[in-house]
């Protein structure tokens, strides 16, 4: 006997295969996109060619404009994840009756349109000259990215007995000695995982970059707009399939380190 | 080797803790505590939650530094030295052992602290693992043990570095009970071996009154009573103590004359004439009394000298070595008593009435009411 069909969960099913090929088919179309030999975008793409690759990697524009997301998004990547761990830290195991405050202030830009941070910081940049430099887009990437290292830091240093380094510290080790030989091993995982979500979120953010880019200092992400204003040549899928790539690997690294983690 | 001359060879550190008070805003958690702990000696701060006996403590360990007061280790002052200074062992009530590091590295960790070498480090690691008869398990990782091996790892880590303290916070709560009191003998072993100074926090009385050789019964940051187990429960000092420590029937009488005995009315009508040394604290004729018992000190019948009681039973409890009997006095008040070798009461029913013979030796007077 056959148990009887569920239109219920069939549709579920339904459900979650569309939102699954909604979330996959820009992926299926931009990849090939890349590789055809049209001049302009076209789908289905026609032949096959790595020219679109090769003049990526060929233009000083497009190497300058990599170099500095590079740049900015390794020293986010460094800040946001050191000023992060600092204040999780401190949220989690002070005393203050200003956690509460700490906390709004460090995952406020999650909340706040970017688009109204960009235009404030477009205007405070300016006026005191960070606008179009490197200090500026790592300032700026830093506070944007800080809220992710914060959540992340929360789990990983909540999980961590406060006793620990108490008994370090009985041992003989220093405040310090104790978080750097206990906690922070502890937690190295999680913290490590939070700054490659930081360097990918600072590597592709396009809102802020857009306003704070100056006319020779141009993220990757300001550059591709430009470009598409201009050109739209598949230079723009295959850039956007290398960045894809980039983000599997980085996700990927950050899923092998909480595992780690978490066996521990 | 007998304990007099373990005590003699002692290493351990003495104690003494001055007019310590810790508040926390309006709150104080420690009100005025003087101990004063001879080198080699086991001390059990005991007490209810919030008694103040972790904060005590925590102020000796440098986890807490006191608002006023203060705690000098063989006369060095250490009231506002730091914990990473002050060369104490401690075990934690949670085992606290780093998840990151093996066993043998672990309990060397106090040792990389004070910078020796890792070749020296791990061979003394081994001898403290073999003291806690943990040889052999330095490779494995503190996930692979039991509680109370990890425990006993924690107790090596506290002792490797030879500290002339050992602090102790509720270091058995978590395990369960037949492991604990097979913890109780190791670390009262260990002790004696040593010859280390230890303080020790407990709520468990039965663990203190085993392991201490003396104990302080701690109430609202306050010292109830400090001595060795047999005088806290023989002739506690004072109400709280007399009813914290193991079990006590309390009677409230009128006290009617003080001289060379004391007359007391109870509450059915009737006068005893009780010896002077009954009364604990001074009592005064026209004052409340409290007259306390223990319920082992009662005996069935009316044969033997003392005073005789009649309770209506409400209860009989079998508790194998003992019988408890639990029933009321012709006022109501509740009386327990607990009858060894409990064959021969077997006809004993509840709602019968038994006469109990109290020893005049037996009985203590408190002033005030139960």
């Amino acid at each position: 006997m056959k148990p009887p069909t569920d239109r219920g969960s069939l549709a579920l099913g339904a459900y979650v295969y569309a939102v699954l090929a909604f979330i996959i088919v820009p992926l299926v179309i931009v990849i090939p996109m890349s590789f055809s030999q049209n001049d302009y975008l076209a789908f289905p793409p026609s032949g096959f060619t790595l020219k679109w690759y090769a003049e990526y990697f060929d233009s000083r524009q497009w190497r300058a404009a990599t170099w500095l997301s590079v740049q900015v998004a390794l020293l986010t990547a460094l800040f946001a994840s050191v000023i992060g761990t600092a204040a999780t830290y401190a949220m989690i195991r002070g005393r203050s009756r200003l956690v509460t405050v700490f906390q709004i202030l460090l995952i406020g830009p999650i909340i706040v349109p970017h688009i109204a941070l960009a235009v404030g910081l477009y205007l405070f940049f300016q006026t005191i000259g960070l606008s179009g430099t490197i200090p500026g887009f790592v300032l700026a990437h830093t506070v944007l990215t800080l809220p992710f290292v914060v959540f992340t830091m929360a789990a990983a240093l909540g999980k961590v007995d406060a006793n620990l380094e108490a008994a370090a510290m009985s041992c003989g080790a220093s405040r310090f000695q104790a978080f750097r030989l206990v906690t922070l091993p502890l937690v190295l995982p999680s913290l490590a995982s939070s700054a490659l979500f930081a360097f990918i979120i600072s590597f592709d953010e396009p809102v802020v970059s857009f306003f704070l880019s100056g006319v020779r200092q141009k993220t990757l992400p300001r550059r591709m707009f430009e470009d598409i204003e201009q050109n739209l040549t598949p230079v723009i899928p295959a850039i956007a399939t290398l960045l894809i790539v980039l983000s599997i690997l980085i996700l990927l690294g950050a899923h092998v380190l909480r595992s780690r983690s978490v066996t521990r | 080797m007998n304990i007099a001359s373990a005590r003699q060879s002692a290493t351990g550190a003495s104690i003494r803790i001055s007019r310590l008070e810790k508040r926390f805003g309006a709150v104080s958690a420690v009100d005025g505590v003087d101990i004063d702990i001879a080198a080699g000696e086991f001390v059990a701060l005991l007490g209810p939650s919030g008694s103040g006996k972790t904060t005590i403590l925590m102020s000796v360990a440098g986890f807490e530094f006191p608002t006023s007061g203060t705690i000098h280790v063989d006369s060095e002052d250490l009231t506002y030295v730091p914990s990473n200074r002050r060369n104490l062992g401690m075990v934690f009530q949670n085992y606290t052992l780093f998840p990151h590091l093996s066993i043998l590295d672990n309990v060397a960790f106090p040792l990389k602290m004070r910078g020796l070498r890792t070749a020296e480090r791990h061979a003394r690691a081994e001898a403290a693992l073999a003291t806690v008869r943990l040889a052999g398990y330095g490779h494995r990782r503190p996930n692979e043990l039991s509680g109370g091996q990890q425990q006993r790892v924690a107790l090596a880590r506290a002792i490797v570095y030879q500290p002339r303290v050992l602090l102790m916070d509720e270091p058995l709560s978590a395990l369960d009970k037949n492991l604990r009191e097979d913890m109780q003998l190791e670390i009262k072993r260990l002790h004696a071996e040593l010859g280390i100074t230890v303080i020790f926090v407990t709520h468990d009385q039965s663990e203190a009154l085993t392991m201490a050789d003396r104990i302080a019964v701690l109430r609202d940051g306050k010292i109830q009573q400090i001595g060795p187990a047999r005088q806290l429960y023989e002739r506690p000092t004072n109400l709280f103590t007399a009813g914290f420590i193991g079990e006590m029937n309390f009677v409230d009488v009128a006290v009617q004359s003080v001289g060379d005995d004391i007359s007391v009315a109870l509450p059915w009508g009737e006068t005893w004439r009780l010896p002077a040394t009954a009364a604990v604290e001074r009592l005064a004729a026209g004052e409340a009394a409290v007259l306390a018992v223990r319920p082992e000190r009662l005996q069935l019948g009316a044969g033997s000298p003392g005073q005789v009681v009649t309770v209506t039973l409400s209860d009989i409890v079998y508790a194998g070595s003992a019988l408890l009997l639990i029933g009321r006095l012709p006022d109501g008040t509740e009386m327990r008593a607990r009858i060894p070798g409990a064959s021969q009461l077997s006809s004993l029913a509840p709602g019968d009435v038994a006469s109990f013979t109290i020893p005049t030796e037996a009985m203590l007077l408190y002033r005030g009411k139960r």
